[in-house]
């Protein structure tokens, strides 16, 4: 049977989405398809806020509303520790843990020469800048202890070898392979109270 | 750990099949290609979730079926169901403990440790150094599940270097080369800990191997297997040793863009008496050789598990003389649980068999009970 046009082009678009096959993305479809028309506009339009009402921090380069994150904002947060992690979704895992004050740097991804991620893919030079720049003692490399997340923690760690940063590792209670954003909330809290200085 | 009882649907020429094993010894009898290695391999596939001949799901599925499925109850302090679907369609499997879905291999993986005796055995003994790695890795990695994951994250790095090699063969970049030098990191690291791993296995397995030999052949035989890391005897030195071996060979591995220096390029040596297996060894002691692994594999794993493997013979009576194939069935029931198939049933009087065992016959993918 041939699938109408404008329902084709919707289930085609839902299957580009990471975690939705075929089978899913024909259900989503005919069920936005049955919904009242004001729920799809709502859907929509906060589909597209993401894009418009949205931004990278210039910090930090999490996801931000202003041109600075609320994290970076605020003056509560410890500003000397400086915590690295790959992606936004790291950030909110983090946060949930309530075990961390200080502020972040989301590298948008790790070391991966198959993916096409060199240094220059990745927001190092921006985090050379801030530990330059600002006072900050501490780097907290939180990235995965999966091969590409523990080269990269190496890179780093060998890039602020002469600084006189203070640079550890939260690995510790992360299962290898295990991905930080996946975690619970106890066992990363565990793990940032367990860091490991780096050599 | 015994398996209980094992279910097939779809599965080779097993349109339906059920049958209850003995905690003992289970003959398996028929001719071939009736389908009675087939019910090694459903074993196999619910121990590990694949296949021992390594076929694809899809070429597992009965011919024209939309789905196979195997389910199987293990008992061991407590009932275990494990099942494996396979939806030839949507090319999809789907595994489930305790009608719970898990993922990834790794999450049955030693769990219902499991050892197999097959034809292609022969490849490990006279086959390449990849063969024997690839022994090795399976019997360390039933053993510890973080050995597992490190050869799992090993790879990877193995092949994320190897791009970033022939990248820099393309464009001679500073950058790059910082790169390659927190790469080489990760190599050597996770690498020393596989080797690390390796050494103090073989040590302990060749006790299990040398046990294994003495009892299939009466002789005064020694065998082992001999393993170092470029020759390095101080376990505290393989990082440094590493490091050296990667910069006396960084101009071949630029210009090949090849790994050339690791674990993934070890090599295992079979011995007998000090004279290598591969080189000097008769037909005989290659046969002995691959038996006593399997059965050296069987008990190293019950020490290190605190539990019996499920043993997979297939087809191993036929080629034997009549001498070690009475040894071996008398060395089979201190195994507790078997699996054996036999293509002939002629030469089972000199099966030494008990009451506790039992003989099943498959005809066509039907099987009856002797
Ligand atoms: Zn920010």
């Amino acid at each position: 049977m041939q699938i109408a046009e404008p329902l084709q082009r919707a289930i085609d678009e839902l299957n580009k989405l990471p975690t939705i096959g075929r089978k899913t993305a024909l259900r989503l479809a005919l069920y936005i398809l049955k919904s009242k028309e004001e729920n799809v506009t709502t859907l929509t339009n906060a589909l597209l806020a993401l894009k418009t009402d949205l931004r990278f921090c210039n910090t930090c380069h999490n996801i931000s509303i202003d041109e600075e994150c609320e994290i970076c904002k605020s003056t509560r947060r410890d500003k000397s520790v400086l915590c690295v992690v790959e992606e936004p979704s790291d950030v909110i895992a983090i946060e949930k843990s309530n075990e961390f004050n200080g502020v972040y740097h989301v590298l948008g991804g790790v070391l991966s020469p198959l993916s096409g991620k060199g240094t220059d893919d990745l927001n190092i030079d921006s985090l050379v800048k801030r530990v330059e720049h600002s006072d900050i003692r501490e780097l907290i490399l939180a990235l995965n202890p999966d091969t590409e997340g523990e080269t990269t923690a190496l890179y780093l760690a060998r890039l602020f070898k002469n600084s006189n940063l203070n640079i550890s590792r939260i690995a510790r209670g992360l299962p290898v392979g295990g991905d930080l954003e996946f975690a619970d909330q106890a066992t990363i809290g565990r793990a940032f109270i367990g860091r490991i200085k780096v050599e | 750990m015994v398996l209980k009882s094992i279910k097939l649907s779809n599965f080779r020429l097993h349109k339906d099949t059920k049958l209850e094993f003995s905690d003992n010894l289970n003959y398996i009898a028929g001719g071939n290609g009736q389908g009675k290695t087939t019910i090694l391999e459903a074993i196999y596939y619910l121990c590990t979730s694949r296949s021992l001949s390594g076929s694809p799901d899809s070429e597992v599925t009965s011919f024209g079926c939309e789905f196979f499925e195997v389910g199987g109850t293990f008992s061991d302090l407590a009932s275990n169901d494990v099942r494996i679907y396979y939806d030839s369609n949507a090319g999809k499997k789907s595994m489930f403990l305790d009608d719970k879905q898990f993922y990834r291999a790794s999450g049955i993986i030693g769990r219902f440790p499991v050892v197999t005796l097959v034809q292609e055995d022969h490849a490990i003994t006279m086959g390449s150094p990849g063969d024997r790695r690839k022994f090795v890795d399976s019997v360390i990695s039933q053993a510890s599940s973080a050995y597992l994951k490190i050869l799992i994250e090993y790879n990877k790095t193995l092949r994320q270097r190897s791009f970033l090699l022939s990248q820099i063969k393309e464009n001679n970049s500073p950058k790059l080369f910082n790169q390659l030098s927190a790469w080489n990191a990760t190599l050597v690291k996770n690498g020393s800990e596989l080797i690390r791993h390796r050494l103090a296995f073989i040590e302990r397995f060749n006790e299990y191997l040398s046990n294994s030999y003495s009892r299939v052949m009466e002789s005064k035989e020694i065998p082992a297997i001999h393993y170092s890391f470029h020759d390095e005897t101080d376990k505290d030195k393989i990082e440094e040793t590493f490091y050296d071996k990667l910069s006396e060979l960084k101009d071949d591995e630029l210009r090949r863009a090849v790994n050339l220096v690791g674990p993934h390029r070890d090599e295992f040596y079979f011995m007998i008496n000090d004279r290598e297996l591969r080189k000097y060894g008769s037909q005989g002691q290659h046969k002995t050789f691959q038996i006593a692994l399997r059965f050296g594999e069987f008990f190293f794993l019950k020490d290190a598990l605190g539990k019996s493997a499920l043993f997979l013979l297939d087809d191993v009576f036929g080629e034997l003389d009549t001498f070690r194939a009475g040894r071996i069935s008398e060395y089979l029931k201190e195994v507790g649980q078997a699996f054996i198939t036999m293509t002939d049933f002629s030469k089972s009087e000199l099966l030494k068999r008990t009451g506790e065992d039992l003989l099943m016959n498959v005809s066509g993918g039907n099987v009856s009970y002797a």
